[in-house]
């Protein structure tokens, strides 16, 4: 057993745990958040991801130890009292939701893209998403979705 | 005319809508975006225990004996589960009795559930099962379905005397004759493969014991009914004991209407036995091996048209590989068989089907349900009759599309509803068909563009006579709120959060926050399932009525209150009003009081029984659906004629599906649907060993599409050819633009590299071979 620190959405947290613990079972197990989704558990689905010093990863394949003085966000993160992100205003608009399950993960990956490249283009978009899988929407309205939410953020 | 059909005709009549046909936005998004959903395994409960399914290592054999001895000792481990255990009936069959929750006595394909391992935790549930002993006396296997047929020798069920579970067929006319009148005779054997569905959320069902001897079951399941049907009877208890709620679902797509009850089962079964909540979720692997998978098919299909382009006779013979259980096998087939004339007129028509028993994992419900099988057949063949008489695609097909007034293959009239030719035409025009097909017949060079045209059609609700119904329940609070109950599900769909809210806000007239659906729930009456494309449509019907009754209640009312004529009210945005003396207005919360106050009921079921016809199996004529909802995709490819990978450059959808309720969230089915439908084309393929067992059980293996894969898909063409019994007229949409894709882009790829490839996927092997057949090697 071992005791980390790492901010969570922002505050920081001190968390004891098993060594060979993952990140997604320290959020999910220990942590409670819920948003991040257990999926294929071998980096290939995606519906895991977290940012992890705003860049996304695959919890399920990040040991948790790497969390150790970092940043740790999640889709709670995005909203604040109330109000959401405007990529979350864009993923409703476009409808880019259906079951919802990569939902989280599609949206912390878009947070991710329109830091480091505030216009993107399609096939900046679809680059940038080439590592989760969305079963139901065919991604034509998440791609829709962030060219909506870089308009909205580049406003505000 | 019944109270309920004057209802039904008078929404059907509707000429103004306030909600009804507007892209408003999902109601369950917002929790989806913020993190806030729960599905499945975001529930926990004190002193829940875990379990996890031992699947069979062989495809075909004898158990001889479990030993539970060692797993037992495993620190952690509660109890062991196997099929002596079941106290009701070990039957989880669906068409056929064949099936058992847990194998009993032998094993009929490799990942059959044998056992339940119980633990307080899931890494001891996952050590016992990796401990259990179980021996086996192997037996013959049988993985090809053409030889499973003609075997009798070894048998997948004994007492079946035949590896065949079922057989279909249609007969019209008279085939030779149409043969003989014919002056193009086209024949072609056609493959495809399984296809896994790959929800992201696999399969998972919550067991909570309650008062008075009642399980809650928390369950993935397409049709919570059917859920609790299962449960109860491999519980040995009656259903009134089981509960099925559903929490969110990460995708289902037919999987889990044939999965989600054997897991509900499952996982009751686990807490009847142990007293205790019971959590059971598939892992990925597990899912993989355990469930249904969509079905393979051989499809041997003559055609003769005349040199004009009329067909004038088809002669088709299907082969399914069920594989190790019937499961819904024998409905896929007849699906398949309905639909093998293609929406085209066709006098003589001769259709043989054959559902066989193999060894594999079993076949099952997967959007489309045998249509995209069937329909990648009856597309090619119409391209390759096109082909052989010089004549464009889109000529052949406009030639024979059924229009109203048309009799169908099996003999039944189509009085109404039938929008393919003109959504056909207008698509055409759309994608600016000709000139595309014209001007990529002489791409020369290392990349070549082609262009190709598919039409589908899928007959809403279940096949022939089957019974098919519609149930709700609205209750209104003396608040103004309002909940309806159904037992639809919402799986992704959004059929719930959109669709049915709709139609509430529109007849009731009242905002969508004063609306509450409780979805997937036996707490409803029976709904029937979420699949066939009938959610939206019949599986809404009852939730229009039992509104559409509540309405009429309140109109009565306030037209006493007013001093009006009911007919002359409007109910809108949470107001009623006279729609000739506006002043003479009413809240609806203030009315919803008055009726409290003087005794109006405000709390309705809402029940309709689906008028059907019979089709008769021994003359293979008949009635098959009550309408069907009509598809056309045209898809535009890029193949790179060095490395035979093929992209899907560009869609272009219509469809002809009765009124779209909510087009945003119709968009999202069809793009959703062109995702899949590029999967089944290009990519996704259940590999088997020698053995049976999956070789590709995971995501590293198994492809589906990304982002990078998808094409540009233009907005659908939307062609509204009301259905008398639909919602407002809907027919139904979720399966539609799956089933013409594979076809499409076959077409699209027959069309840029000028030859067909027949079977399924037509991955970069199979196509570069293609393209280098017959061409001479030089040293």
């Amino acid at each position: 057993m071992k005791i980390i620190r790492f901010q969570l959405n922002g505050k920081w947290v001190e968390v004891e745990i098993e060594e060979n613990m993952t990140l997604l079972d320290l959020l999910r197990r220990k942590l409670h958040i819920t948003s991040v989704k257990r999926g294929c558990e071998r980096g290939e689905c995606g519906v895991c991801t977290v940012l992890l010093d705003d860049k996304p990863v695959y919890s399920c394949l990040t040991p948790a130890l790497k969390a150790e003085g970092r940043s740790v966000i999640t889709v709670e993160y995005l909203s604040k009292n109330g109000k959401l992100h405007p990529i979350q205003e864009a993923f409703i608009k476009s409808g880019a939701v259906q079951c919802g399950f990569c939902t989280p993960a599609f949206i912390l990956t878009t947070y991710a893209l329109l830091k480091e490249n505030k216009n993107p283009s399609e096939e900046d978009i679809k680059r940038f998403f080439d590592g989760i899988i969305c079963r139901c929407t065919g991604y034509v309205k998440i791609i829709e979705a962030v060219k909506i939410a870089s308009e909205l953020c580049n406003q505000s | 005319m019944s109270e309920t059909s004057k209802l039904l005709e008078k929404w059907l009549k509707a000429e103004e809508f306030i909600i009804v046909g507007k892209s408003i936005d999902r109601v369950d998004a917002i929790d989806k975006v913020t993190g806030k959903a729960k599905f499945m395994e975001d529930y926990t409960i004190p002193g829940m225990l875990y379990a996890k399914i031992v699947m069979s290592n062989e495809a075909h054999a004898k158990i001889r004996m479990i030993n539970l001895e060692h797993a037992l000792k495993i620190p952690g481990v509660v109890r062991i589960i196997t099929a002596k255990d079941i106290p009701g009936e070990n039957q989880a069959g669906y068409a056929l009795p064949d099936q058992p929750l847990l194998a009993e006595g032998k094993v009929r394909y490799h990942g059959e559930p044998i056992a339940i391992i119980v633990a307080e935790n899931p890494e001891a549930a996952v050590i016992a099962a990796s401990e259990l002993n179980i021996e086996y006396d192997p037996l013959p296997t049988l993985l090809d379905p053409l030889e499973s047929m003609n075997r009798r020798d070894i048998l997948i069920h004994e007492e079946t005397g035949s590896n065949i579970a079922f057989t279909t067929k249609v007969r019209r006319g008279d085939v030779s004759k149409g043969f003989q009148k014919s002056d193009v005779i086209v024949e072609n054997e056609y493959k495809t493969q399984h296809q896994e569905h790959l929800y992201l959320e696999t399969e998972g069902a919550l067991a909570i014991p309650e008062i008075g001897g009642t399980y809650t079951v928390m369950s993935c399941a397409q049709y919570p009914h059917l859920a609790q049907a299962i449960t109860a009877r491999i519980l040995g208890l009656p259903t009134n004991k089981i509960r099925i709620i559903q929490p969110y679902i990460g995708g289902g797509f037919g999987g889990k209407d044939d999965t989600g009850p054997l897991v509900a089962a499952q996982a009751a079964l686990a807490s009847h036995l142990t007293g205790k909540p019971v959590l059971l979720i598939y892992s990925r692997e597990e899912s993989f091996r355990i469930h249904c998978k969509r079905e393979q098919s051989i499809i041997r299909y003559k055609s003769g048209a005349t040199a004009n382009g009329i067909l004038t006779a088809i002669d088709v013979k299907i082969i399914m590989d069920a594989g190790a259980y019937a499961n819904r096998g024998p409905f896929i087939l007849w699906r398949a068989t309905m639909h093998a004339s293609g929406p085209y007129y066709v006098e003589n028509a001769k259709v043989d089907g054959y559902c066989v028993y193999t060894n594999k994992v079993y076949q099952g419900s997967f959007r489309g349900f045998g249509n995209p099988d069937i329909q990648f057949a009856v597309e090619s063949q119409m391209d390759e009759i096109a082909k052989e008489l010089g004549l464009d695609p889109l000529d052949v097909r406009l030639k024979n599309i059924l229009k109203p007034g048309m009799t169908t293959m099996t003999g039944q009239l189509l009085d109404e509803s039938v929008g393919v030719g003109k959504a056909l035409m207008m698509l055409a025009e759309k994608a600016d068909w000709r000139k595309k097909r014209k001007m990529y017949e002489n791409e020369k060079g290392r990349y070549r563009k082609g262009i190709g045209l598919a039409c589908g059609w899928h007959g809403i609700s279940t096949s022939r006579g089957v019974p098919d119904w519609s149930n709700a329940i609205v209750k209104v609070s003396k608040d103004g709120g309002v909940e309806v109950y159904t037992g639809i599900t919402e799986i992704g769909q959004g059929t719930p959060t959109t669709a049915h809210v709709q139609i509430v806000s529109e007849i009731l007239g009242i905002p969508l926050e004063y609306i509450t659906i409780h979805f997937g729930t036996t707490d409803a009456p029976d709904t029937g399932a979420t699949h066939a494309s009938r959610g939206a449509s019949i599986g809404a019907i009852g939730v229009l009525i039992a509104a559409a009754k509540v309405r009429e209640r309140l109109a009565t009312l306030a037209s006493e209150i007013l001093q009006c004529n009911p007919e002359e009210l409007k109910f809108e945005n949470g107001k009623i009003y006279s729609k000739n003396d506006p002043e003479k207005s009413l809240k609806w919360k203030d009315l919803v009081n008055e009726a409290f106050n003087r005794g109006v009921e405000l709390s309705s079921t809402g029940y309709f029984y689906l008028p059907k016809g019979k089709f008769d199996h021994e003359i293979g004529q008949g009635y098959a659906y009550p309408a069907y909802s009509y598809i056309i995709n045209i898809a535009e490819v890029e193949v790179d004629m060095e490395t035979g990978i093929v992209k899907v450059t560009r869609m272009w959808p219509a469809i002809a599906s009765g009124r779209i309720i909510n087009p945003k969230a119709v968009e999202g089915q069809i793009e959703g649907a062109i995702a899949q439908g590029i999967g089944l084309a290009l990519m996704e393929k259940v590999e088997f060993d020698n053995k049976g067992a999956i070789i590709n059980p995971n995501l590293t293996d198994y492809i589906v599409p990304t982002a990078m894969d998808m094409p540009k898909v233009e907005k659908p063409i939307f062609v509204e050819d009301l259905f008398r019994y639909g919602p407002f007229g809907a027919k139904g949409v979720g399966e539609m633009a799956l089933i013409p894709t594979p076809a499409a882009i076959a077409n699209a790829v027959a069309h840029a590299i000028g030859k067909r490839i027949f079977e399924l996927p037509l991955t970069p092997e199979k196509v570069y071979f293609k393209i280098m057949e017959g061409r001479i090697c030089q040293k």
